[in-house]
């Protein structure tokens, strides 16, 4: 009995020693992942910049496409067959809302990561690219405040404080530039970041390592937000500011233009492109147009842009039904004559018959015409806003990936911009030189990345009213206004900015009325002026975002930020 | 391994051969009861040492055909047992007490020990396996649900997903707050019971007790909360349900069982239509093709023709029963063959269990093959070997999701006036006009083509959705009794888990118009090795000691790979090579061990006070060095004071007073403890990326704390005619280990922590007896009621909640003050004063804040089980409820948003100046917006669809017919029954509209509170035999 007894426990003691915790933290190790001490910061670097200008595919629709792009007038869903009517996003949407302020609010874990590791003690500490860090942190919060308004700034970044404040848009301001200009004084007279793996070329996607290229872009940023605070409460500052920033190099050449290429190999769901959506339903559901105020723009000042920006319509026999009951019918001839009036306005030529029940147009196929789609038509209109009458984006815009087409790049900071701000802080008073040149510069960057031709540019620039700084100064402010506005189209959150900041175009900032067309939403007819916080803040960082909304006001989308120009 | 099986099964075969039939003779007689002098129904009389027996029937009078030579074995539940040895006599009368003995109730306990239910300190429920197994439905869960006080089951739907147990509520955030199942003393993997919970497409799979084979079940212990289930460790913080599955009977010669059960399904109910309006937009039906959306805001369906979604013109009528009629009956088949032989030094069992189930959901089905092989055999009269190994196979076809593009979505929002029997047609070369269509490979549904609305019937037809387990589970235990006192195991365990999942969306799909696929695969293994010592010692006259001294070596291993694929390039076929852009993914294998060892001392004290003592340390390889060890003791005591009050046993067969005391510690995941970098799919122009983590890891975690006290009372009176059971008890759960949401501005998206404090009190309540019981007839009638309230006493300094899960205006959160589960969501907007607000337009706004509207945990559930037996008819029912605890009915919402819930039916026509205040003027609204607008609006505030989950309906029924003896003799059979039997037939009360509030959209924390688009609960009908030979 006793022998068996020990063997019995001779047995497990085996059994237990040959599993002893010892390989415990071996198998608690990830092997699918790296540590610091295996990896360069430069592949960061590459993250940080397709996540701000091309993240995956829910927040491009949701912030980009769904808010930044309509509210900037750019794009607009609504019409007949359309997922959406257009009153979407301006009656605020929980879903929609939390998606855009997640991605962006969330942005800031990838920079902090990138500029964690190249700080000073970092464990791939390396100064210049610790300054394209800042340069990039600008690039972001002027997105990021400029979208919702006070966000944590200064403590940010910090994982020992949990619940950080909010800071006043005046202080991220300020912040930012100090940024810009501590990177500009890293860099100085450097080209490169380094040499051996220190050296950046490829993984730089906007400008292939060039740090004298960073250096214009910050400055270029310093001035664009130099020139937003100006006339601010407590924007004082800002006129010294703009003075340093027209003394250095700034974004002007078409060299200079800083764009990030798509990956046009990439699956439809990572690092997004128009065309995701676009192609995605396989019918009308996700498509768009093109705004009226855009082509408007561009069709009645003859800019070659037009066909670069947009397609001409579908045209063809189009039939609007007034239906036989229901609140429809009342309405349906102010929608037709709304609908026709349009076309009228974009002088499509085309014949009308009309019978009881029914309105039908046949367009003209003699020649291509742009008809932009107004921006909030109500549900009520909807099947009236035929998809065959107004202009579509260009394919460049949203082709789709992997089929071997082109895709247009992402807009990050331009040589059209740097010359704009230079025509605008002239015409303002607070720089010297020739207004105009700059102007035209910035009208000639503009078009050339849309590969308009050289001699389209020049007819356009010896030709139109809309080309010459030629009136008086808030007409002039008004021309670079809708210049800046129209080097925008794809760049939404910069174009919606540019409105909200001066005023122009007029069509949009005036908001809407009358609600037989338009959605009045919960913006009860406004423009857009921000969008709200999103719930992941409300539910960890609730006490901040309050002391935050007693000094900016409620969160609605309505609220109007530090820079508008009526605050 | 397959060899090895076919040869034991060969074996088994050949020893059926092997009985020997001797000179038989044919024994009569009657059995009364001692007390009362009655006739004893129902007392099994059996041949020693065969399978040989019959019972007596309602006149006591018994028939049996054995040798002359043969010992009778006389017993029923509640006598004492009786052998005698024939001796050649022809006629044998017996007189059968009753035997205080016999009604100490005998139950499982931790580690699989045996324990008298009067020795416990805490609370067990055993259910017995004609509780489990009359109504039948292949998750076992579905038949616990109202059986066991404390015991919450939430079922999602669909064949094939999985429910939620939760035993004295959610102990914590993690999501681990469901009861361990332990089958025959191992725990086994329950990946996969907590899923689901997705707004868009919550796919709930199954997994865990889903995989057991009800009919292998013999009992199922409930140890509910750490003071039952100590000695588990870790994963039995929440409570254990220990499943012991049946094996031969040991000099029980052979029988064979056929079990045959089957039933007709279908909805229950479903939600209230309105068939006065049809298929349009602001009143009038849809004017032209294009402009085709799903809702159902048309006009009065008064059959004149309108344009149809095929573009065709067609009558313009309503389609009562086109939801209705969608559904199909579901049969389910569950048929089991169980062989056994026992001889004098073994038994052997072997079931086979097939499931055939289709569900009411077109083309989706389950099929279901489990093989069980059990077999006990005495080595040496001290050395014994128990094995044990089980296959099971499952091919679940087209899996039902939920969610808002879940296909119930387009099913319940079909417009009233189109014909389910159209959308059948939806390739389009059936229609008349080709042309119409881009090409033929198109999704048509009731908005016409490309509108991004499914159509149910491709979506079921030409989508795949299936998933196919395999899973082995097995052990074997080898016994050794050194001497009368000390006996000895020593155990390995398996279970191991295959999953594969092909989810493919075909070219053509509503959202996905080039198609796409996924197909993964998943491995989970779980080995556990054990040992256990037991010493059972009288110490002195009155005092004896067992006790039990142990450990066990646990090792969990996850592994998944996964393919995608997208865009077919063929439009055909759908196949992976088939796909423009690929992509795959592996994680590798993921390794947790748990090293335990463990020691239990129950001192008993002259059968009347007992004392208990359990101690366990736990080494897990989830936590650092310093945190790895963790140790936990339970204390538990129980006191007879009937010895005290009533000696005699006049009254009281027993009162007893508990109280017991534990701590449970529970680790983590893998990979929980240090930052690392990953390599995201994609990279970018061929340039690799790196992304940070967006989780906060943490070196220093240390075990999560549970504590549980409790205190109890049970008592048995009148010989078993009246007996109850009430339970008080306080769990708390400290350091839960946590994914603390924090701003973004930190850097991350969550730390993990360990944090906060939950605290679940509630009292258990269980009440039976025997009202009725005559010579013919008996009435056994059992309810149990229990209530818990769960707090959430604290998270981390600066957070006062936490969001579980969001849609719109609702959250679930969990909320310091509040509970696990707390429901929050939009209310009307007000002014001021408290007056509604409209916009400039006239339409009902929502509120920016959200208010609490209630919590998704019931206050009590209770369950009522009535088993009324007359003569040779059994009639069997469970009434059940809940009582208190909300719902959001997301399903309401949609239905009111698209025009075809009877409730929309309200300002048509006419529509409505809401009365309120307009936002923008601040003067009263005088605007007016049509029903459709209204109802778009109103749909948006969550509070008008927060239902009060209290419901009570007959869950279970079952009526059954037992042939009498003489009758089943005369056709060679042993035993053999026919039953009627019935699930979820009907609601006595529901106060929600639309949905069952006992089913949510997952099975995780995340899924509950929130009903979308659920399928259908299911009423079943059916027919269960038995029969024994």
């Amino acid at each position: 009995m006793k022998g068996i007894l020990k063997i019995f426990s001779a047995t497990l003691l085996l059994i237990f020693s040959l599993s002893s915790c010892s390989d415990f933290e071996e198998i608690n190790t990830k092997p699918d992942a790296f540590t610091s001490d295996e990896v360069s910061a430069k592949y960061f670097l590459t993250g940080i910049q397709i996540e701000l200008y091309a993240p995956n595919r829910y927040p491009y629709w949701r912030a980009q496409l769904i808010h930044a792009d309509r509210f900037a007038g750019m794009f607009t869903f609504g019409f007949n067959g359309c997922w959406w009517n257009d009153g979407l996003a301006y009656s605020y949407s929980g879903g929609y809302t939390d998606a855009a302020y997640d991605w962006m609010a969330s942005y800031v874990s990838k920079l902090s990561v990138y500029q964690n590791f190249v700080k000073e003690g970092g464990d791939l500490e390396n100064e210049n690219f610790y300054a394209i860090g800042l340069i990039m942190k600008g690039l972001y919060y002027q997105m990021y405040t400029d979208t919702f308004g006070m966000v944590p700034y200064t403590e940010a970044s910090n994982p020992d404080i949990i619940t950080p404040k909010f800071d006043t848009q005046e202080e991220i301001y300020k912040g930012v530039i100090a940024d810009l200009d501590r990177a500009m004084e890293i860099i100085g007279s450097q080209t490169e970041t380094g040499t051996g793996v220190e050296l950046l070329t490829g993984n730089d996607l906007f400008f292939n390592g060039d740090l004298q290229k960073w250096k214009k872009m910050a400055n270029t940023l310093k001035l664009r937000m130099a020139l937003r605070a100006q006339g601010a409460t407590g924007a004082g500052f800002a006129d010294a500011v703009i003075n340093e920033a027209l003394s250095s190099p700034l974004l002007t050449d078409e060299g200079d233009n800083a764009l990030l290429p798509k990956d046009i190999e990439i699956s439809q769901w990572a690092n997004a492109a128009y065309g995701d959506v676009w192609h995605n339903f396989g019918g009308r559901g996700s498509k768009w147009k093109v705004g009226k105020t855009v082509v408007d723009y561009l069709r009645d000042n003859n800019d070659p842009r037009l066909p670069h920006y947009a397609e001409p319509i579908i045209g063809g026999e189009v039939t609007f039904t007034k239906p036989s009951e229901g609140s429809g019918v009342a309405l349906f001839d102010k929608y037709v004559s709304f609908i026709l009036g349009e076309l009228d306005n974009a002088g499509v030529s085309y014949t009308r018959e009309d019978s009881a029940d029914q309105v039908k147009i046949n367009v003209s196929d003699e020649q291509p015409y742009y008809v932009g789609q107004p921006t909030r038509l109500n549900g009520d209109i909807y099947p009236h806003v035929k998809y065959e009458l107004f202009s579509a984006p260009a394919e460049w815009v949203v082709n789709p990936k992997n089929s071997g087409e082109p895709i247009f790049p992402e807009v990050v900071m331009t040589a059209a911009e740097g010359n704009f701000l230079q025509a605008e802080a002239i015409v303002k008073g607070l720089g010297s030189g020739d207004a105009q040149t700059y102007y035209q510069n910035g009208i000639a960057e503009a078009m050339k990345i849309w590969n308009v031709g050289q001699d389209e540019i020049d007819n356009f620039l010896a030709n139109e009213d809309m080309a010459l700084l030629n009136g008086t100064m808030e007409e002039n402010l008004e021309k670079i206004a809708i210049q800046r506005w129209l080097a925008s189209y794809t760049d939404g959150f910069e174009a919606w900015a540019i409105v909200r900041d001066t005023g122009y175009p007029k069509e949009l900032a005036n908001g809407v009325s009358d609600y037989d067309i338009y959605s009045a939403g919960t913006l009860n007819g406004e423009y857009p002026q921000r969008m709200r916080y999103g719930n992941q803040e409300y539910n960890t960082n609730g006490a901040n975002l309050e002391a935050a909304l007693q000094i900016q006001g409620p969160d609605e989308q309505g609220t109007e930020l530090w820079w508008a120009p009526n605050n | 391994m397959g060899k090895k099986l076919f040869i034991l099964f060969g074996l088994m075969f050949l020893s059926f051969n092997q009985n020997i039939i001797a000179q038989e003779q044919t024994v009569t007689g009657t059995v009364t009861d001692g007390e009362s002098g009655l006739p004893l129904p129902g007392v099994t009389v059996i041949e020693k040492g065969t399978s040989n027996g019959v019972a007596t029937d309602f006149d006591g009078n018994y028939s049996i055909t054995a040798p002359a030579d043969a010992v009778l074995v006389f017993s029923m539940l509640g006598y004492g047992t009786q052998e005698i040895a024939l001796e050649g006599r022809t006629t044998l009368d017996l007189v059968l007490s009753v035997d205080a003995q016999a009604l100490d109730e005998v139950v499982v306990t931790s580690l699989g020990i045996t324990r008298e239910k009067k020795s416990l300190g805490y609370a067990v429920t055993e259910l017995e396996s004609e509780e489990v197994n009359t109504v039948k439905n292949y998750n076992v869960a579905s038949s616990l649900v109202g059986k066991v006080a404390g015991l919450v089951v939430n079922q999602s739907s669909g064949v094939g997903s999985g429910s939620r147990i939760t035993i004295r509520g959610n102990n914590t955030l993690t999501g681990n707050n469901q009861a361990l199942i332990v089958v025959d003393g191992i725990p086994i993997d329950a990946s996969g019971t907590e899923s689901g919970g997705s707004i868009y497409n919550s796919t709930v799979t199954g997994g865990g007790i889903t995989d057991i084979n009800p009919a292998d079940i013999e009992s199922v212990s409930v140890l509910k909360g750490p003071n039952a289930a100590a000695l588990y460790g870790s994963r039995a913080a929440s409570g254990v349900i220990l499943i012991t599955t049946k094996k031969g009977t040991k000099g029980r010669g052979l029988g064979i069982s056929i079990n045959s059960n089957i039933s007709i399904e279908e909805p229950m109910f479903l939600p209230e239509f309105q068939n006065e309006y049809g298929q349009g937009v602001n009143g009038a039906p849809y004017a032209d093709l294009a402009n085709f959306g799903g809702s159902s805001w048309g006009s009065r369906l008064d059959g004149s023709e309108q344009l149809y979604y095929t573009g065709e013109q067609r009558p313009y009528t309503a389609q009562p029963n086109n939801v209705e009629d969608f559904f199909e009956n579901g049969i389910q088949s569950i048929n089991t063959l169980s062989m056994d032989k026992g001889g004098e030094d073994y038994s052997l069992r072997f079931s086979y269990t097939n499931n055939a189930t289709t569900s009411i959901i077109p083309n989706s089905e389950l099929q279901s093959h489990n093989f069980n092989l059990r077999g006990v055999v005495d080595l040496s009269d001290k050395m014994s070997l128990d094995s044990k190994a089980t296959y099971f196979t499952q091919e679940l076809n087209n899996r039902v999701n939920l969610g808002t593009e879940g296909v119930l979505a387009y099913v319940y929002r079909m417009p009233r006036n189109v014909r389910i029997d159209d959308l059948k047609k939806y390739k389009p070369s059936l229609w008349a006009d080709p042309q119409m269509f881009e090409d033929e490979y198109g999704s048509i549904s009731y908005a016409g083509q490309n509108k991004s609305i499914g159509n149910p019937y491709w979506m079921l037809n030409e989508d795949t959705n299936d998933e196919r387990r395999d899973r082995f589970l097995g052990f074997t235990k080898l016994n050794y009794e050194f001497t009368d006192w000390l006996s000895a195991f020593a155990r390995v365990g398996g279970d191991v888990t295959n999953i594969r999942s092909d989810y493919i969306q075909d070219y053509g799909h509503h959202f996905f118009y080039d198609g796409r696929l996924s197909l993964s695969t998943r491995k989970n293994t779980e080995i556990n090795a054990d040992f256990l010592f037991t010493a059972d010692k009288d110490l002195t006259d009155k005092l004896n000691l067992v006790a039990n001294v142990g450990g066990s070596l646990s090792k969990r291993t996850f592994e998944t790979m996964n393919v995608s694929g997208s865009q077919f390039r063929l439009p055909s076929r759908s196949f992976l090579n088939n796909t423009n852009v690929q992509s795959s993914s592996h994680t590798p294998l993921g390794v947790k061990k748990i090293n335990s060892l463990y020691g239990s001392f129950s001192f008993s004290y002259d059968d009347l006070m007992y004392l208990d003592l359990t101690a366990r340390n736990d080494w897990s390889s989830t936590l650092s060095e310093d945190n790895r060890s963790y140790f936990y003791p339970s204390v538990s005591y129980s006191l007879l004071v009937d010895r005290f009050i009533d000696p005699d046993k006049d009254i009281f067969n027993l009162l007893k007073l508990r109280a017991s005391w534990a701590e449970v510690g529970n680790d983590t995941g893998v990979y929980q403890l240090y930052q690392t970098f990953s390599v995201p799919q994609d990279g970018y122009l061929g340039l690799t990326v790196l992304e940070g983590p967006s989780v906060k890891l943490n070196p220093n975690l240390k075990p999560e704390s549970v504590t549980s006290t409790e205190i109890g009372l049970e008592f048995n009176m009148f010989m078993n005619r009246l007996y109850g059971e009430l339970s008080l008890y306080d769990i708390t759960t400290t350091d839960m280990i946590y994914n603390v949401p924090v701003p973004f501005a930190t850097g991350y998206s969550t730390f993990k922590e360990n944090i906060g404090e939950v605290q679940n009190q509630g009292i258990e309540v269980m009440i039976g007896g025997v009202p009725v019981r005559t010579e013919n007839f008996r009435w056994d009638i059992s309810a149990n009621f229990s209530k818990n309230e769960n707090k959430l006493i604290e998270l981390i300094e600066g957070l006062d909640y936490t969001v579980l899960n969001s849609l719109g205006g609702l959250s679930i959160r969990a909320e310091v003050g509040g509970g696990i589960g707390d429901i929050y969501g939009s209310t009307w907007k007000t002014n001021e004063n408290g007056e509604r607000l409209v916009n400039a337009e006239g339409f009902p706004l929502a509120a920016g804040e959200r208010e609490k509207l209630g919590n998704a945990q019931p206050d009590w559930i209770g369950g009522l089980t009535n088993n009324l037996t007359y003569k040779n008819w059994n009639l069997r029912f469970l009434i059940d409820g809940r009582f208190g605890g909300e719902i959001y009915s997301a399903t309401s919402s949609y239905l009111d948003a698209a025009g075809v819930s009877e409730r929309s039916l309200q300002y048509r026509g006419e529509g409505i100046v809401v009365d309120a205040i307009n936002e923008e003027t601040g003067e009263p609204n005088t605007a007016s917006i049509t029903a459709q607008e209204y109802w778009g609006s109103y749909s948006g505030i969550t509070s008008n669809y927060i239902y009060d989950q209290t419901n009570v309906r007959l869950r279970e029924f079952a009526l059954t017919y037992r042939f009498p003896g003489d009758f089943t003799d005369s056709i060679g059979l042993n035993a053999a029954s026919i039953g009627l039997i019935g699930r979820n037939l009907f609601f006595l009360y529901k106060d929600a509209e639309d949905i069952d509030p006992d089913s949510s959209i997952g099975t995780g924390l995340s899924g509950q509170g929130i009903s979308l688009n659920n399928a259908p609960t299911i009423r079943s009908l059916g027919v269960n035999v038995n029969i024994k030979f």
